[in-house]
């Protein structure tokens, strides 16, 4: 009854990025249909090297409008093997959405009809994923000119995950104090919870299980 | 004319929330500005990884505290993602209700909030009532006043309660009678016209870029809803449309902003009126926690190499949460969780949109951008 | 004596009013009057500092909404005289209710140290009584009582409106047993109470 985007526009329109991105080199892309709760959407799923990354982030900007970052995710793999020790994944949104008009000396306001969207402004979601290899300091470059969304985002990454952006301006810890050690960073795995290894919190907290000193002793 | 950095300190009665805003002027005329964040980062995404799947529910209550469900729910749906759940159609409405109460409760400790700053301290008694009722139809669905831990992977964890029918209808139709008293109250108030249009203007296209979302963008004259481009839940079966303004033309300002609170507040109501009508089952109907009508079944364990999110309308924007499986315990728990909050992204927008304006329409901007400072800190 | 508009000539001399002072507090020292004065004026002040505590305008995080819901129309803290100030210089009672992190450490010390004698601390809420639910976490303080010394404690995530009216309640009746001194020189009596240890 309400109006929505309809899933086979989208999964159209998802499949059209995916046959241009695919003639960029070191990229691999594909479209995911989930099923969650009761509707069905439509992914881009996209996988490419670090070196192709700048030019595949150029691509989505200019040429298919992604004009969204949503968010940038920093994860530690040690044991995931040398290749793909650290991952980082970008959202983004396709949001298709223009400044309102002004006619007459007064702004219309753009109420677009979801289900008559067409072409580059139909609403899409994607998925970057970026593997880079073992190495102590893990840099990407970063894309804070080409979305200003992704500006704290990358702060953010580097401040909790240690992934360094290559030609990031203002670099520094948003969430931590400042005056934190350089190289803490606490999202890597080697870094442990306070209280990690007391077990016993979790399997008795209220102590049920445990027994006098001398129990089994014969007396 | 010499420049200073001034700075609105971490405890401040006016920045909603513990955060730190340098402000650099030059005379009365703000010329720059630098946010300071981390007051009270509890590292949340770093605890998760060592909790199980339902454990991890309580921690995004209280990520945003003034609107606890949509987070909750929020997770709750990456989660379905990732395991790949079948969630029943009734829970889904229950779930509907419960998120848009929790938007106008967050709205009108919005509302409650902004006004004292501008100087009309009515209004804080006033929205803080109408909180109070909605939060005691809150208690009666999740149990406590604030943080309600209310769905479960699956479902949720109780049905409506018997008689919730009949007072969420009375209490949403008295409330959307009194929106009209708040109405009348900030558009007659000359004091908050004049302090609230003309400052801190926003473009649309400058704003998506920038990565905000939700009512502050739809103040700009654009009517794009997470709920309605990438629909989840029953959005698509009710008869609704996002609320959208008519900005100025410089852009939206705190007035606009202001407005489409208000009519988010209003689309609410009616949209929890109508999903009371057509809720599968009947409203009067009560299942027993962990009834197949309220709560699917679901696996427990996320192998290595899953991983699941999902965008979802939060009061403030759009908000999202990315969880990678194969954690300890083979699976049960996550190996990463990763939130994304739209307050966090919001707030050097806003730190920009102040420069230019005096030092007394800080709190205006400020406010008029909703912060909570509990999500951006995680 | 110079002519400064400012200055009073009677009283420029200052031996002359510690020796009237000196001998006035002799005096009533030895009539048994300064005891009497002493017990009147220290309940008066007593009674004055329980019944008008001023908390500071500080809210962390979610308890902070319960604090202001306690001080809205349903549950109404102002009618106990609960009227929160923004300025620490003003304030008597500094009401915690979040998590204190490392970086909040040092302003709220120096929040604390800014706040004239007497004053109390309550701790509100499980973040601020051992960490909460963060006790883990590697930002998080374990209670604010590592860093500043508390009076109560509320427990609760977060505790009701009625539960923090209550605190304060608690908050008078200790102020009763352990005076209006300040807080190097409490006596052993004044030890932190905690709600719903009775």
């Amino acid at each position: 009854m309400g109006k929505v985007v309809s899933s086979s526009a989208q999964r159209e329109s998802a499949q059209e990025l995916i046959n241009d991105i695919d003639s960029i080199k070191g990229v691999e892309a594909e479209v995911v249909e989930r099923t969650n709760g009761t509707k069905t959407r439509n992914i881009v799923r996209i996988i490419c090297k670090p070196e192709n990354w700048r030019k595949l982030a150029k691509r989505l900007k200019k040429k298919h409008k992604i004009d969204y970052c949503s968010m940038i995710t920093g994860i530690h793999w040690p044991e995931a093997g040398p290749e793909k020790n650290w991952e980082l994944v970008y959202h983004f949104l396709r949001t298709g959405i223009n400044d309102p008009p002004v006619i007459q000396g007064m702004v219309e306001p753009i109420i677009s009809d979801p289900t008559k969207v067409q072409g580059n402004k139909i609403p899409l979601e994607i998925e970057v994923k970026i593997y880079l290899s073992e190495t102590r300091e893990p840099t990407i470059d970063s894309v804070q000119d080409i979305w200003i969304g992704a500006d704290w985002n990358e702060k953010e990454t580097w401040d909790l995950v240690g992934i360094g952006f290559a030609g990031h301006i203002g670099m520094r810890r948003v969430l931590q104090p400042h005056e934190t050690p350089l190289g803490f960073h606490p999202l890597q795995k080697q870094h442990k919870l306070r209280y990690h290894d007391f077990e016993e919190m979790y399997d008795d907290a209220q102590g049920f299980q445990r027994k006098p000193q001398d129990t089994g002793k014969i007396k | 004319m010499a420049e200073m950095w001034i700075s609105m300190g971490p405890q401040h009665p006016m920045t909603h929330g513990l955060w730190t805003l340098k402000v650099k002027v030059d005379g009365e005329t703000v010329v720059d500005t630098e946010p300071d964040l981390g007051y009270i980062h509890r590292g949340v995404e770093k605890i998760c990884e060592s909790r199980d799947f339902t454990q991890i529910t309580t921690y995004c209550d209280r990520l945003c505290y003034a609107s606890a469900n949509t987070w909750s729910h929020s997770y709750i749906y990456a989660v379905e993602d990732l395991l790949e759940v079948e969630v029943p159609e009734r829970a889904e409405y229950i779930r509907l209700i419960a998120v848009e109460l929790q938007r106008i409760a967050s709205h009108l400790m919005w509302l409650g909030a902004y006004a004292p700053d501008i100087g009309n301290l009515t209004i804080m008694v006033w929205g803080l009532r109408e909180r109070e009722m909605m939060m005691d139809l809150l208690q009666e669905l999740g149990g406590s006043r604030m943080h309600y831990n209310f769905p479960r992977v699956g479902g949720v964890k109780r049905d409506l309660p018997h008689g919730f029918a009949q007072r969420a209808r009375a209490k949403v139709s008295l409330f959307l009678n009194r929106i009209q008293e708040y109405e009348a109250l900030y558009d007659e108030s000359t004091i908050f016209l004049i302090r609230t249009q003309g400052v801190g203007y926003s473009k649309p296209e400058e704003m998506v870029n920038h990565g905000v979302s939700g009512p502050n963008l739809r103040a700009g004259g654009v009517n794009y809803d997470v709920r309605q481009a990438h629909p989840y839940s029953v959005y698509h079966e009710l008869d609704w449309e996002p609320p959208v303004e008519r900005p100025s033309i410089k852009g939206a300002d705190c007035y606009d902003r202001y407005r489409v609170r208000i009519e988010e507040m209003r689309t609410s109501a009616n949209l929890i009126l109508e999903a009371l009508d057509r809720i599968p089952g009947g409203a009067d109907t009560y299942h027993e926690p962990g009834d197949p009508m309220i709560l699917g079944k679901s696996p427990s364990r996320a192998p290595e190499g899953t991983s699941g999110f999902h965008h979802f309308e939060d009061s403030r924007g759009e908000s999202m949460f990315y969880i990678a499986g194969g954690g300890e315990g083979r699976g049960k728990q996550p190996y990463r969780v990763s939130i994304r909050s739209p307050i966090f992204i919001t707030i050097p927008y806003a730190a920009k949109c102040m420069i230019g304006h005096k030092v007394a329409d800080i709190p205006a901007i400020m406010g008029s951008f909703d912060p909570c400072i509990g999500e951006t800190d995680r | 004596m110079v002519d400064d508009g400012q200055n009073y000539s009677v009283f420029n001399s200052r031996m002359l009013v510690d020796t009237v002072g000196n001998i006035t507090d002799e005096a009533l020292k030895a009539t048994k009057i300064k005891d009497v004065i002493g017990v009147l004026v220290g309940r008066i002040f007593n009674w004055s500092q329980r019944k008008s505590l001023f908390p500071l305008h500080l809210g962390i995080k979610c308890c902070a909404l319960e604090m202001a819901a306690a001080g809205a129309s349903r549950f109404d803290a102002e009618r106990f005289a609960v009227f929160f100030r923004s300025s620490p210089r003003q304030c008597d009672v500094l009401l915690v209710n979040g998590p204190i992190t490392k970086k909040f450490a040092d302003p709220i010390v120096r929040l604390w140290e800014q706040m004239p004698e007497p004053k109390w601390c309550i701790a509100m809420g499980e973040c601020a009584i051992s960490g909460g639910p963060y006790f883990q976490s590697y930002n998080v303080l374990e209670g604010v009582d590592t860093v500043i010394p508390v009076d109560v404690y509320i427990p609760g995530c977060p505790p009701r409106p009625e539960a923090l009216i209550d605190g304060f309640d608690k908050l008078r009746q200790k102020i009763i047993r352990i005076g209006t001194l300040p807080n190097d020189s409490r006596p052993e009596a004044a030890k932190p109470i905690i709600i719903g240890d009775d």
